[in-house]
């Protein structure tokens, strides 16, 4: 009964499409405040109705499959897409003692599936049988290689401090001194993220100025909508991921709880999207020499500072 | 000057005359010597070549070619004509393109309307026109618009079987195991807008460019034939909704020149403060149109944020806000009154209030810097040698600006000097968008005080002195003018009949025809993801690219 309540309340299928509009919206609203706009605001109250309707739409809206490809295949990615994308909400502890599957691995299976994630939207692309699509598949491709060794890393850092892999132990083991020592690896942990969720600057991927929407182009219809889906469940993982791993996920002033996660969540979100309303892309080029000469190092020796900090400044308190 | 005019003696001319101050105009008795001509005036240094325009008199059976030959630093022009004969077969002269690379376009479009071969072209492939108007003249009197708009169908059918030809052409010629392919960049590409490069790449890099026009051509240079001389200013001010006045301001100059009508000084400063109004309205969204390309969209809404209040003021003068037909032979179109410039106070306090902020976060953003100073360098050998202008000329660091070189309204009252940069990168131009923008805004200052002042001391009637009557049929004549419009410069150079109602012949040359020549020369060698920067930096307009 509980598994079934997990699967399909929460933190399954239902809470991701809550999710999914709430952010929607809320992205929206944000993004038309930097924009010195008022978005949406016609339905509902301030508008909040509007990505229901636009998400309900494109349930109901023909998907079209393209000539030429394997029609199997095309459609059954996004769903493999969404399913792959919800799958880290399970090991995620959202408080105390609501976490789905509580193991001693939890970090690992966190940063696997986040990172097989791009590699079923290059497929999409692959199997798209347009020049656009294939572009973008590719973009990926690249960016993922170059981006996920230094996420890794950064992501890997608590693990080292705190000698655990349970995401549930590296938030019980955390304090604000922890959290300055591994402030430098979420600053690289962020940087990675706006890399591997395409986001600006590094909307390298999708970017629609150059190749129209990347390995999106073909799809339309519920396809596109299980993609969206798996975009922003895509989000939630590394949200609550960057929020578990150093931000004290559930813990909060005076009491903890879920609202402190959550609240911890919409703050990297929110920095997120004021980054993307300022910056704009970069080339490929681009990405990949920071990424390699920069980032990459910068996560290594990031290992090293979490070490001598171990060793150094948390062994001489203990 | 005069240098220019002894050089011309040396051949066979029918008449070498003075006009306006910047001018010489001269006909050659033989289309022959053309090319002889034109290898003389570049080695004086008269190195650009403004625009070529056929005028078809049908009467005495010729096509009369006109060839505007510029210098961008001594500001010494010259006006070429010569006639070439109706015959289609006939109707053939030198190519200049060899010698003036900013040519190559002009011609392909004189072929493409007038049917006019140019010998010795390198590529002389219809332009603009759709595929249906392949081998037709559509510009020259005896063209039959009604016959050809009766066959819709086939019209149809052509342009299609023309794109399915070249789907199948696109790969013939392409190794079948390379990467390399042929892809579109428009017409219904995010960024593009209605044009279309055809972009040969390898991957991401790309071979070569070419740009396909004419998605938008709306023949307005045949337009405004059909029209009486007031009525052909909402044609002309099509040319690109985002800067109408200054097009306006062009042709009304020239109905003035050859109906001999002097107008107002409060008309002259109207035009003045409307035209750089309009220049805003047109650089607001320059600036976001670069940015757009950069997949970042904020600088658009906060430019659109002020531009609203620039066109709020044009609202309350003319009752719209985009094709506003506000500049007419005689004048402006309306009186002033005291709320209007209230409502220019209310913007200009705006754009005042916003600029620190947009200059800090766009101007001066390191992450386009990073990538627009290193992408699509324009040297000023360049803008001389592609007929380039306006702020693409001016970040490249040439001095030309036609309300300097050729002061027309009240600009030559106005205190302004040359917007220029140095290096003519795609950050160049976007640095020189945004010192354009402060410095019309200095001009409106300028120009709304002395408005302001001379209303006050009773010399100006801003209820009566906007307009002077125009007589409706004017005498045969021909006049160019020249206008600086928001991309560049607009020469329009207008004919009339003897009693005619309407114009005979108009020839608008609009700056964005040449930038998109640059295309496949600045992106040859770069990556796909240099398309949108390079195109969103050269501030193209579709409107005055295809007219």
């Amino acid at each position: 009964m509980e598994m079934i309540f997990n699967i399909v309340v929460f933190p399954g299928i239902l809470y991701v499409l809550l999710w999914t509009v709430g952010l929607f919206w809320f992205f929206r609203k944000y993004m038309a405040a930097l924009h010195k706009r008022v978005g949406p605001s016609f339905n509902g109250p301030a508008g909040s109705y509007q990505t229901l309707f636009d998400l309900s739409k494109l349930l109901t809206k023909e998907s079209i499959t393209p000539d030429g490809v394997n029609p199997h295949l095309f459609s059954l990615m996004p769903i493999l897409a969404v399913i792959i994308a919800i799958l880290p909400t399970a090991l995620v502890p959202w408080t105390a003692n609501t976490t789905v599957v509580a193991s001693e691995y939890g970090l690992l299976g966190l940063v696997v599936l986040i990172g097989v994630e791009p590699f079923l939207l290059f497929l999409t692309g692959f199997g798209s049988n347009n020049k656009y699509s294939f572009l973008g598949g590719i973009r990926v491709l690249t960016q993922m290689i170059s981006m996920e060794t230094s996420f890794f890393l950064a992501a890997l850092s608590p693990a080292l401090l705190f000698g655990t892999l349970s995401l549930g132990s590296i938030v019980e083991q955390s304090s604000w001194l922890s959290f300055l020592i591994l402030l430098p690896g979420f600053a690289l942990y962020f940087v990675a993220l706006l890399g591997l969720l395409d986001q600006p600057p590094f909307n390298i991927p999708d970017a629609e100025q150059e190749i129209v929407y990347g390995f999106y182009t073909e799809y339309s219809g519920t396809n596109y909508f299980l993609l969206k889906l798996a975009e922003f469940a895509e989000f939630m993982a590394v949200f609550a991921g960057a929020a578990t791993l150093f931000l004290g996920g559930y813990k909060g002033a005076f009491f903890d709880g879920f609202s402190f996660l959550f609240a911890k969540m919409l703050l990297v979100a929110m920095f997120m999207m004021t980054i993307r309303a300022a910056t704009p892309r970069i080339t490929m080029k681009q990405m990949l020499s920071f990424s390699w000469t920069y980032l990459v190092p910068l996560s290594l020796l990031n290992v090293a500072w979490i070490m001598f900090a171990k060793i150094f400044l948390l062994g001489a308190l203990s | 000057m005069q240098k220019i005019k002894t050089l011309l003696e040396n051949f066979n001319v029918l008449y070498i005359e003075d006009y306006k101050k910047t001018w010489v105009k001269t006909k050659l008795s033989s289309a022959d010597d053309l090319l002889e001509v034109a290898k003389a005036l570049k080695e004086n240094g008269l190195r650009t070549i403004a625009t070529v325009s056929p005028t078809d008199f049908i009467a005495e059976n010729v096509i009369e070619m006109n060839y505007f030959f510029e210098d961008l630093t001594t500001n010494r022009n010259c006006w070429l004509k010569c006639d070439v004969p109706r015959e289609l077969d006939e109707c053939r002269i030198e190519s200049l393109t060899p010698l003036f690379k900013g040519a190559e376009w002009h011609e392909r479009e004189a072929f493409s309307m007038f049917g006019v071969k140019f010998l010795n072209h390198p590529d002389l492939r219809p332009i603009i026109v759709s595929q249906d108007f392949y081998d037709k003249t559509p510009f020259r009197k005896d063209f039959d618009w009604d016959a050809h708009d009766a066959n819709t169908v086939e019209n149809m059918q052509k342009i299609v079987d023309s794109f399915k030809d070249e789907e199948d052409e696109n790969d013939k010629g392409i190794d079948a195991n390379s990467s390399e392919t042929v892809l579109n960049w428009g017409p219904t590409h995010p960024a593009s807008g209605p044009i279309r490069l055809k972009v040969h790449c390898d991957g991401e890099d790309v071979i070569g460019v070419d740009p396909d026009i004419g998605f938008v051509w709306r023949a307005l240079e045949h337009l405004v034939t059909k029209k009486d001389f007031i009525g052909a200013i909402v044609a002309v001010e099509r040319l690109c909704f985002m800067d109408n006045i200054n097009s306006m301001t062009g042709y009304a100059q020239a109905v003035e020149e050859i109906a001999g009508v002097e107008i107002t000084e409060f008309a002259k400063w109207m035009r003045v403060l409307l035209g750089e109004v309009s220049r805003i309205s047109s650089h607001a969204m320059g600036m976001a149109g670069f940015y757009n390309a950069l997949g970042l969209h904020t600088v658009f809404m906060w430019n659109m944020d002020v531009r609203e209040y620039f066109l709020d003021f044009l609202e309350s003068y003319s009752g719209a806000r985009i094709a506003t037909a506000a500049v007419e032979p005689g004048g402006v179109r309306y009186g002033l009154q005291q709320n209007m410039l209230d409502e220019l106070q209310l913007a200009l306090d705006k754009f005042d209030a916003t600029k620190g902020s947009i200059k800090e976060i766009f101007i001066n953003n390191p992450t386009m810097k990073t990538r627009a100073s290193k992408q699509g360098f324009i040297s000023a050998n360049d803008v001389e040698d592609y007929s380039l202008c306006g702020v693409v000329a001016r970040a490249s660091g040439v001095k030309i600006d036609v309300r300097i070189d050729e002061p027309y309204a009240a600009y030559s009252q106005i205190k302004m000097d040359y917007v220029t940069q140095k290096d003519g990168s795609a950050k160049d131009r976007l640095v020189n968008l945004f010192e354009e923008l402060e410095q019309s805004i200095e001009i409106i200052k300028q120009a709304k005080k002395r408005i302001e002042e001379k209303i006050a001391s009773g010399e100006f009637d801003p209820t009566k002195d906007h307009m002077v009557k125009v007589p409706k049929k004017l005498p045969k004549g021909e006049a160019i003018s020249r206008v600086e419009w928001s991309r560049g410069e607009v020469l329009m150079h207008l004919v009339t009949e003897e009693k005619g109602t309407s114009p005979y012949r108009l020839k608008m040359k609009a700056p964005s025809f040449n930038h998109t020549m640059m295309l496949d020369k600045l992106l040859a060698g770069q990556t796909l993801s240099d398309i949108p920067l390079v195109f969103g930096s050269l501030y193209i307009c579709q409107g005055d690219l295809d007219r």
